[in-house]
C-alpha cells in the first residue's frame, strides 16, 4: 500500500517540512470539513496551487496528498448523498447502504493513517510513494 | 502505466469485493435498526386515523367487520403479506370511497361496499389498496405532496392542524398518479390472481362507475380520483385475457347480498 522509495536527490529541511504539511493540510480539513466530502480536496487543491512553484520534491508530494484526496471524493460523494436521499426522500435504510459506509468509512480510515504516517516520514527525510497514487503522481509531475 | 492500470484494477475490485462481503450480513437485523420512514409513517398514520375517527361513524357491528375481514385476510394469506399489519377500519358514508392511510390504515366506506355488484368487486379493491400500501404509494404521495419536513413536524405533534386536515383530504379524495395507479391495478390482478378470484368484475366495477361518474360526480369519489377508469379497466382485461379464473358463485353472492343488506339495515 505504502512504500518507502529514495527520492532523486536529497531534499532540504525546508522541503521536508512543506511536503509534509501537505498531508497535514489534508488532515485537518477532513477533521473541520466532515461530513461535506469536498472540502479536505479544496484545501489540498489550495496548498497545492500555493506551491506550484516549489522544488520538484515538494510538489510531487503535493499533488501525491491531492490525489489521495480526489481518489476518495467518488466514494465519499456517493455515501453523502446516499445519506441525503435517506433523509430527505422515501429512500429507507438498508443493509447494502450500512455495508456501503463501513467500506467507505475502512478506506477513509486506511487513507487517514496512511496520511499520518506520511507526513511523519515524510518529515523525517523519507520518501514515500502510495498505491496507485506514488505511480499517478509520477505521471503528472515532471522534474523542470 | 501498465502496472498504475493494474493496481487501479485492483484497489476497484477490493472496494468491490470488500462492499459486497459486507452486504451479505443482514446490518438492519444485526444492528436492529427500522427504517425512519416507518416511525414517522406509523405516527402519522395513527393521527391521520383519530382524526377520521373523530369526525365519521365507524361501522363496529362484529358481523359486518368479520365479513370484509375475511375478505381481506384471503388476499393477504394468499399473497403472504401480514394480515395482522393492516388495520382495516370501515366507515358509514354514502360516499363511493375506500384508501389507505400510513401506517396500513385501510379505510372503507359503507358507500362503497353497497355499490359494490358482487364480492369479486369488493375484492378488487380491497387489492387495489393493499398493492397501494405494499409498495409503499402512500407515503412517497404524501413525502412528494407536502414535504418530509411537514411530515416530520406532523409526527412529533408540532404539526399545524389545518395542514394535516389538508393531508388527510388529499389522501382520501385525491389520486396518486397514472403509473402508480396501473401498477397498483396490476398488483391488485396478481393478488387476486393468487387469491383465486376473477379480477374482471374489478375491471367492470371500474368501468360501470366510470360511467356512472358523469351524472354523480360528488358520490363516487373512488372513481372520480381515479381517473382514467376506463383505459384501466381496459388494462386489466389485456392483462387476464387467456387466462381461466372461477367465477363468483352463488352462495358467495347470497352472502355478499347478506352483507348489503345488515350495512343498509344499521
Amino acid at each position: 500500500m505504502i512504500a518507502s522509495t529514495n527520492f532523486q536527490y536529497q531534499p532540504s529541511e525546508h522541503e521536508l517540512e512543506k511536503a509534509s504539511n501537505s498531508y497535514v493540510m489534508s488532515l485537518i480539513a477532513i477533521m473541520g470539513g466532515l461530513p461535506l466530502p469536498i472540502i479536505n480536496l479544496i484545501a489540498t487543491f489550495v496548498f497545492y496551487l500555493g506551491n506550484l512553484k516549489g522544488t520538484y520534491f515538494v510538489r510531487w508530494h503535493c499533488i501525491q496528498a491531492l490525489l489521495s484526496q480526489l481518489f476518495l471524493l467518488p466514494f465519499n460523494s456517493i455515501g453523502f448523498w446516499w445519506t441525503i436521499s435517506i433523509l430527505f426522500t422515501p429512500e429507507t435504510i438498508t443493509s447494502n447502504y450500512i455495508a456501503y459506509l463501513i467500506t467507505i468509512f475502512i478506506f477513509n480510515l486506511t487513507e487517514f493513517i496512511g496520511t499520518i504516517y506520511t507526513a511523519i516520514a515524510t518529515r523525517n527525510g523519507k520518501h514515500v510513494e502510495w498505491w496507485v497514487i506514488g505511480g499517478l503522481t509520477h505521471l503528472i509531475c515532471k522534474d523542470k | 502505466m501498465k502496472k498504475i492500470l493494474i493496481e487501479l484494477v485492483l484497489t476497484g475490485a477490493i472496494i468491490a469485493v470488500v462492499w459486497l462481503g459486507l452486504s451479505q450480513i443482514d446490518w438492519m437485523k444485526l444492528l436492529n435498526i427500522e427504517p425512519t420512514t416507518q416511525t414517522t409513517e406509523e405516527k402519522i398514520g395513527d393521527l391521520f386515523w383519530k382524526m377520521l375517527k373523530n369526525t365519521e361513524s365507524e361501522i363496529t357491528s362484529d358481523s359486518i367487520v368479520a365479513s370484509v375481514d375475511s375478505m381481506l385476510t384471503r388476499i393477504c394469506t394468499a399473497n403472504s403479506i401480514d394480515r395482522k399489519k393492516v388495520k382495516l377500519h370501515l366507515l358509514r358514508k354514502d360516499e363511493i370511497n375506500a384508501f389507505a392511510l400510513p401506517n396500513n390504515h385501510l379505510v372503507i366506506y359503507s358507500g362503497l361496499i353497497t355499490s359494490c355488484e358482487n364480492e369479486a368487486e369488493l375484492y378488487g379493491v380491497l387489492a387495489h389498496e393493499l398493492a397501494h400500501m405494499e409498495k409503499n404509494h402512500v407515503m412517497n404521495k404524501l413525502i412528494k405532496e407536502i414535504g418530509l419536513s411537514v411530515l416530520i413536524s406532523m409526527s412529533t405533534g408540532n404539526g399545524n392542524t389545518e395542514i394535516m386536515k389538508e393531508a388527510l383530504k388529499h389522501l382520501s379524495s385525491t389520486a396518486y398518479d397514472r403509473k402508480l395507479e396501473t401498477e397498483a391495478d396490476l398488483t391488485a390482478v396478481d393478488y387476486l390472481e393468487k387469491a383465486g378470484i376473477d379480477p374482471e368484475p374489478f375491471a367492470n366495477f371500474l368501468y360501470s362507475l366510470a360511467d356512472e361518474t358523469k351524472n354523480l360526480p360528488s358520490q363516487i369519489y373512488w372513481i372520480s380520483t381515479h381517473p382514467e377508469s376506463k383505459e384501466r379497466a381496459e388494462k386489466i382485461i389485456e392483462h387476464i385475457k387467456c387466462k381461466n379464473f372461477p367465477k363468483v358463485e352463488k352462495k358467495d353472492s347470497l352472502r355478499f347480498e347478506r352483507l348489503k343488506e345488515k350495512i343498509k339495515q344499521k
